[in-house]
């Protein structure tokens, strides 16, 4: 559930980043006030094994598909919820950055949904309630199922509320939800089996090792913890909510603003001289019959009655659009061919 | 200048597992003597290695650095003086690049950035790697990565080195390489191996360990020659002996 | 299952090939490159929608840092084309929910969906692009240094190198394990089964664990005491680490308040 920077406006990238950011030194900070040297060893080569551990595909059975392991329930488990995070956060950074899983600017995104929720939700709530103390196979495979599936769910519905938030993706909310939740209830499930097979195995080997960890760093009961998460989301919902409505009632915003500051939009707007060539191109271009500016003979680049068909795009700058921005592909093309030049010869 | 000098008394250790990796060792290593430490898999050599560098805290038994006794109060001190090459140089090299890795202890050691890099380069140059410093660990060759684990511990100018399998994994020239610079070393040397031919010539004096107790120690060839001993203690005599035998 | 192992390991290490070369490109402070990046990312997310032509002008970047740094063309690509499924994903449920026909070209309606699709996925080609350029041009233990410079929390930043250190070790293992285990069964089938996965990961489990367990002991033999300090600290040059930011980020800023494609256009129509 990997988000895309193209589905993303930089107002919902950009809160994400920063909600991240905040859970991030929270973690850090957390982790310092527990110094444990050995910690950070371990913490790095966990990361790695998740890592590679995702390279492993194992078979759903009965469906016929595929699936590879998310890890958070894991890393929880061995390293408690402050760790884990920032993990996973290192996990997902190493994805985007070598295979391209996700983006850049979704990274906020991406770590609040899957390392979020099964760390700070699903782990303190839901896994240590059923299966912290005195484990068996039997608490261990609902533990990590349930709460691999209710991490999994809101990391989903995150990833709707966030991508409705941008505004780029026309899927609708409700069909969005109910393509998301019903694939990601399977996911987790698979992810729950697979990592209770993973914790009991580990129980069985080496059993000091859950119940250190069990011990290590409790998250404290009553602490402001809940409410300064319980604190992030509802900002993040707000900012969220607050820069969709912004984002549709101004479908650029940006644009609008500008305009109305700079008039650019006037700036480069025809003054006869671009309506003559316009005119001109009628004839040359007519194999674009039916774009419509034909019509339009007096009237200039700016928008004319397009206001009532609501995306405000004109035929004149679909035209300028065309052969503008095939010349600036070009041109972009020349210019790096030209530097592969000069750099050549540089070296 | 004799006092870099290994002592160990009694040692006991086992893991939380119960296993008794050391029941009762006890030896002494004088100024400058390199010794070789021999036994077959699991005889205890590394859970040795590790008790005195006072990684693994044993129940009973004392370790004693050119004087200092091991504890929690002077393991400072005795890790600055003790130098520990591990098995697997992969365990070792676990900074981004060759330099930071080298640099890692004398950082540690509070040295100032000027003193740290000419530390750095004096190591590297030491064990013919000074050109692989601005690598990253994993872009190493097996050769090279053990190279550089050794300059890693020699930047920490240690009194003493305790190396694990140091030959492990080296090609035969690599390897020849290795017991060369071995040899030439000055420190206080034990050395854990299977390679007995790397003891028979960089170590005069040999330990034979087996199941976690001391089956031997004396001189290099006398040892390798004991064939007895050596069944005992599921050993093959080195390669360069074994056609003096038959 | 193993192609798609062997494929990723690949892709590891071959990045981790070309990001070791020495341009100047490769050169610059990983922190100016993460800026650039990023401010890259937030222009290209600016636009509208529907917004095909001024996303143009911005193709120049990947371009340029392409024959600035001497990276394979073919890397770059290969690389983005990983991404494409996500890439196409991403976009294709718009032209099934919004019809509304924006122009009709040869006669044939174009819905604004199309649009949007299309823009949808020339701006993660060009996301995509940049950031595949950015592991490509950056050595990855600097790039993390990077990121510690830029204010990120240096506990965070040391396991990160940690990570990134026992990569490819691991990765390693895993391969390792995965061949053996497809001989061993005799069958072609792609995956390991759910059950045999959780006794296959948790042996590599606790292999990683006793190799954690070594590092650190490692790390306290050479006289660790909790804080790990680096050497060398990258260094800032403003001549050309700072030029390089404020050239881009001006750049950008000239494509996202300045219509390129349509002063060009007008520049060539004009004559
Ligand atoms: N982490 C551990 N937990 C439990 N037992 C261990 C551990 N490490 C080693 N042992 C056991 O302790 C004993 C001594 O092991 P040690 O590693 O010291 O032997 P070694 O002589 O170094 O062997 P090798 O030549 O294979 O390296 C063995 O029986 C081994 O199984
Ligand atoms: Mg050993």
């Amino acid at each position: 559930m990997h988000m895309a920077d193209a589905l993303l406006s930089p107002a919902v990238g950009g809160t994400m980043w920063a909600v991240t950011a905040g859970i991030t030194a929270y973690s850090a900070k957390k982790l310092k006030d527990s110094p444990d040297d050995s910690r950070v060893p371990l913490m790095g080569v966990l990361g790695a094994f998740i890592f590679a551990a995702q390279m492993i595909n194992f078979s759903i059975p009965v469906t016929g598909s595929s699936g590879h392991l998310g890890g958070g329930m894991i890393l929880a488990i061995l390293l408690g919820p402050y760790a884990a995070f920032l993990v996973l956060a290192s996990v997902l950074i190493v994805q985007a950055l070598f295979f391209a899983d996700g983006g850049i600017l979704a990274l906020g995104c991406n770590i609040f949904n899957m390392a979020f929720f099964p760390c700070f939700f699903a782990y303190p709530f839901i896994y240590r309630k059923i299966a912290g103390q005195n484990p068996t196979y039997k608490k261990i495979l609902i533990g990590t199922t349930l709460s691999a599936v209710i991490a999994l769910q809101l990391g989903a519905f995150s990833v709707v509320i966030e991508t409705m938030a941008s505004g780029i993706s026309e899927l609708p909310f409700n069909t969005f939800v109910l393509l998301m939740q019903p694939i990601h209830l399977a996911i987790g499930i698979v992810e729950g089996f697979v990592t209770a097979a993973v914790v009991s195995f580990v129980w069985k080997e080496r059993p000091e090792v859950l119940e250190a960890s069990s011990n290590d760093m409790p998250l404290q009961r009553g602490l402001p913890l809940k409410k300064v998460l319980a604190g992030f989301v509802v900002a993040a919902l707000f900012t969220g909510g607050i820069l969709s409505w912004f984002a549709s009632s101004y479908p650029d915003g940006l644009e609008w603003s500008m305009a109305r500051t700079a008039g650019v939009e006037e700036l480069e707007a025809p003054e006869g001289g671009a309506h003559g060539f316009l005119a001109g191109l009628q004839e040359k271009l007519a194999f674009l019959p039916d774009y419509g500016f034909r019509q339009s003979g007096t009237v200039t680049l700016e928008r004319p009655d397009t206001e009532t068909r609501w995306p405000a795009v004109d035929p004149g700058t679909t035209v300028s659009g065309f052969v503008g921005g095939g010349l600036t592909l070009l041109l972009a093309g020349a210019a790096g061919l030209l530097l592969s030049r000069t750099a050549g010869r540089c070296k | 200048m004799s006092h870099h000098f290994l002592e160990v008394n009694d040692l006991y250790y086992s893991y939380p597992d119960g296993t008794e990796a050391l029941k009762g060792v006890s030896l002494r290593l004088e100024h400058g003597e390199a010794v070789g430490l021999v036994g077959a898999n699991g005889a205890g050599k590394s859970t040795l290695l590790l008790a005195v560098a006072g990684l693994v805290f044993s129940g009973s038994g004392t370790v004693n650095i050119g004087g200092a006794i091991l504890s929690k109060k002077t393991l400072g001190e005795i890790r600055r003086r003790l130098g520990f090459i591990f098995q697997d140089p992969e365990d070792q090299l676990f900074m981004p690049t060759v330099f930071d890795d080298v640099a890692f202890g004398p950082l540690n050691q509070g040295l100032s950035a000027g003193e740290v890099s000419f530390r750095v380069e004096e190591a590297l140059r030491s064990v013919g790697a000074g050109h692989l410093s601005d690598r990253p660990a994993y872009r190493l060759s097996g050769g090279e990565k053990r190279a550089v684990s050794i300059a890693a511990v020699l930047s920490m100018l240690p009194d003493i080195l305790l190396m694990d399998e140091p030959s492990s994994g080296l090609d035969p020239r690599n390897r020849r390489m290795l017991i060369g610079l071995l040899g030439d070393f000055t420190h206080t040397r034990l050395i854990a191996t299977h390679d007995l031919d790397l003891v028979l010539d960089v170590c005069p004096r040999t330990i034979v360990l087996h199941r976690g107790e001391i089956a031997a120690d004396g001189h290099t060839e006398e040892i390798f020659r004991d064939e007895g001993l050596l069944e005992r203690c599921s050993l093959e005599p080195p390669l360069c002996m074994q056609g003096v035998r038959s | 299952m193993a192609k798609k192992l062997d494929i990723n390991f690949n892709e590891l290490v071959s990045c981790s090939t070309a990001a070791s070369g020495s341009s100047l490109v490769h050169r610059l402070d990983p922190r100016a490159k993460w800026l650039v990046t990023l401010a890259f990312a937030v222009t290209a997310t600016s636009f509208g929608k529907y917004e095909i032509a001024r996303l143009m002008p911005l193709f120049f970047y990947p371009f340029a840092m392409i024959a600035l740094s001497g990276v394979a063309v073919a890397d770059v690509l290969r690389r983005t084309a990983l991404a494409a499924p996500f890439i196409l994903l991403a976009g294709l449920f718009n032209p099934f929910f919004d019809r509304h026909v924006l122009i009709s070209l040869w006669g044939f309606p174009l819905t604004g969906g199309w649009v949007s699709f299309l823009s949808i996925t020339l701006r993660s080609v060009l996301v995509v692009s940049s950031v595949v350029l950015l592991s490509l041009t950056t050595r990855s233990d600097r790039l993390f240094s990077g990121l510690g410079e830029l204010g990120v929390p240096s506990i965070f930043v040391v396991q990160l190198q940690f990570l990134n250190r026992y990569i490819l070790l691991l990765a390693g293992e895993v391969q390792r394990i995965v061949r053996a285990h497809s001989l061993r069964s005799g069958s072609r089938r792609n995956s390991v089964s759910l059950f045999l996965s959780g006794s296959m990961l948790g042996i590599l489990l606790l292999k990683s664990m006793d190799r954690a367990a070594r590092v650190h002991w490692a790390m306290l033999a050479r006289g660790f005491d909790g804080e790990v300090r680096t050497a060398c600290p990258l260094k800032f040059s403003w001549q050309r680490d700072g030029a390089f930011v404020l050239i881009w980020v001006a750049f950008f800023g000239a494509v996202r308040f300045i219509d390129i494609p349509f002063l060009l256009f007008g520049w060539a129509v004009g004559k």
